[in-house]
């Protein structure tokens, strides 16, 4: 067991993440009812409003908070128990970004800031509401510099030696993060904090898009990353295996700081104002990124053969059928697994130049995301839950919470895929994103988008319901394994952290080299970024004031 | 030597035949997305 004190940071960030999930989830409720014109908000509540509430607080808050839970756990427990320093910063991060999430959270509340999840001028929110996120990137840096500075230390004792694989990709998502972040932090500080205070009337837009894309898409892999984690450590310990291969799960995580951050362009495939030649050269390099998923891919299928084979799996399919399908912590994991298959393949249509023109603005981009982020990185840290909780706080994990969570599992996955299949078939047809209930004025081609049994407005409603009802379960078993469930008292009672085995006696010493990874990510980002961004200074467009359409 | 071998011969086609399945997949429906991309 993690010492106490480890174990109650975690607590603390597993308790704001589950807190951002209820009142995240509770938004997205709403949402489906008013899009399917069932629901009438009262006068001081929006549908923008709460459609930014559910973006901020559950793919950031609720994200970044049980990441940093794990990370802690992982970290504490792989490079054994954290000094006094490490402790005290984390406990600042943590707190610098908790008044960060409050901050923004009372603003979007008070309805002073309904400018949706990417917050995009010229829309403009309370000054305080860009403070705030400004405050959460900067407590998340110093926890992420508090685990490398734990990191260090133990590379200090141990000179020469690789570091356990979960340690590297915990570091490795911390030095994406701090890259990523440097362009939100950069047009928050620069361009709409002045902006939104009235020191400067006006904001250079493409720039301030450009910045937030550049963050906007290494954010994706912020989130995906920590489910890689559970997929490459956790998983295979679950099925008894040993890691299947440890350089190539390195390799895969240090191509991902390379090819994860120069390719914000792919956001932005619809804008004026970029040359066509860095939208390609960036669609390119966002091309790259199928080579680590697909070296994931592999690797996991090779778990599960692995797996299946040692429990007596015979021929070439034989194994599927030996997994550990009653093993709750396997079975979440395998399905957040399944769903990233379709959900890559959206990615890849997305990132694709001209195919973007057919899905930018619509709902196939809002059922994409709930396939990505919503379940497999979702459901993978629903998996992650069910036995975290418990073996942070030392309580038993009944029979009775396993059955639960598997009603909890199939009523999202079943929710998820009535919800984002009417919203990527809804996208194909032309159905909008980022509106609320719209009537078209009637216009019959309009309408037609919303007969069909899958695309129509109730089914998204129907999926909806059964993801918060999912949602509502899980918070019940949240609780019960925090602070209900009977302490575990026999050895046995005990729920243990699954971290497998992984022989790194081959692992090239190169893989863990930072600065080279460093340096090339950044020599990537200056290639595709340098001049474009300078063109976006020298030749700005004339700027905008600030709007506030709500 | 011996163990080396043994880890290259672990039997390992079903996954690779699973990961040509999930390349199948992307390609299939990138196609079908270009398809509607071009009938429009």
């Amino acid at each position: 067991m993690l010492a106490a004190a480890d174990r109650k940071l975690a607590l603390w960030n597993i308790g704001v993440a589950y807190t951002a999930f209820l009142i995240g989830t509770l938004a997205g409720l709403l949402q489906v009812f008013i899009r399917n014109d069932r629901l009438e908000l009262p006068a001081w509540l929006d549908y923008y409003q709460i459609l930014t509430a559910h973006g901020v607080l559950l793919a950031l808050i609720f994200t970044t908070f049980f990441i940093f839970a794990f990370f802690i756990s992982g970290m504490s427990k792989s490079l054994g128990t954290f000094g006094p320093k490490v402790l005290l910063w984390n406990w600042i991060g943590f707190v610098v970004m908790l008044t960060g999430t409050v901050l923004a959270t009372v603003m979007i509340v008070i309805g002073e800031a309904s400018v949706l999840y990417t917050f995009y001028a010229p829309l403009m929110a309370s000054p305080w509401y860009y403070v705030g996120l400004a405050l959460f990137v900067v407590g998340s840096w110093i926890m992420g510099f508090a685990l490398v500075g734990h990191y260090m230390k133990w590379k200090k004792a141990n000179r020469g030696e690789l570091s356990p694989l979960f340690a590297f990709m915990t570091v490795t998502t911390i030095v994406l993060w701090v890259i990523a972040c440097l362009g939100v932090v950069a047009t928050v500080l620069f361009q709409y904090i002045p902006w939104a205070f009235g020191w400067v009337d006006t904001i250079n837009v493409e720039l301030s898009r450009t910045l937030f894309w550049y963050f906007g898409h290494p954010l994706v892999y912020f989130w995906l990353l920590p489910a890689y984690m559970a997929w490459y450590t956790v998983v295979p310990k679950i099925l008894g295996v040993p890691v299947f291969s440890d350089s190539l799960a390195r390799l895969a995580f240090v191509l991902f700081i390379l090819f994860s951050i120069p390719v914000g362009f792919h956001h932005q495939l619809m804008e004026p104002g970029i040359s066509d030649f860095w939208k390609f050269l960036q669609v390119v390099l966002t091309f790259m990124v199928i080579i680590p998923s697909l070296m994931t891919a592999f690797s996991m299928f090779a778990n599960f053969e692995r797996a299946g084979r040692k429990n007596g799996g015979k021929g070439l399919f034989g194994w599927f059928t030996k997994l550990p399908w009653k093993d709750l912590r396997f079975t979440s994991i395998f399905i957040a697994m399944a769903f990233f298959i379709p959900g890559g393949a959206g990615g890849i249509i997305n990132a694709s130049f001209q195919l973007n023109e057919i899905v930018h603005n619509t709902l196939w981009i809002v059922g994409h995301f709930h396939i990505t982020v919503g379940t497999p990185v979702a459901m993978t840290f629903m998996g992650l839950t069910y036995w975290l909780i418990p073996y942070l706080t030392g309580r038993k994990f009944s029979n009775t919470m396993k059955k639960l969570g598997f009603i909890q599992i199939g009523l999202w996955s079943v929710g998820m895929l009535l919800m984002s299949t009417a919203q990527h078939i809804l996208g194909l047809l032309g159905a909008p994103r980022r509106t609320a209930y719209s009537g078209y004025n009637g216009h019959e081609s309009a309408l037609e988008w919303f007969d069909g049994i899958l695309t129509n407005h109730v089914t998204m409603a129907v999926g909806g319901s059964i993801l918060f009802l999912s949602a509502m379960l899980l918070l019940y078993i949240v609780i019960m394994s925090a602070f209900v469930s009977p302490k575990a008292v026999e050895p046995d009672e005990f729920v243990e952290f699954p971290l497998a085995e992984s022989d790194k006696r081959a692992t090239p010493k190169f893989l863990e080299n930072w600065w080279l990874w460093i340096g090339m990510a950044f020599l990537l980002i200056i290639i595709a970024y340098a001049i474009p961004i300078a063109q976006m200074i020298q030749h700005a467009p004339p700027g905008s004031r600030g709007f506030i359409t709500w | 030597m011996t163990k080396k071998k043994q880890e290259h011969e672990e039997n390992l086609k079903g996954t690779l035949i699973s990961v040509f399945f999930v390349g199948f997949v992307i390609v299939a429906m990138w196609v079908a997305v270009y398809l509607m991309y071009l009938s429009q």
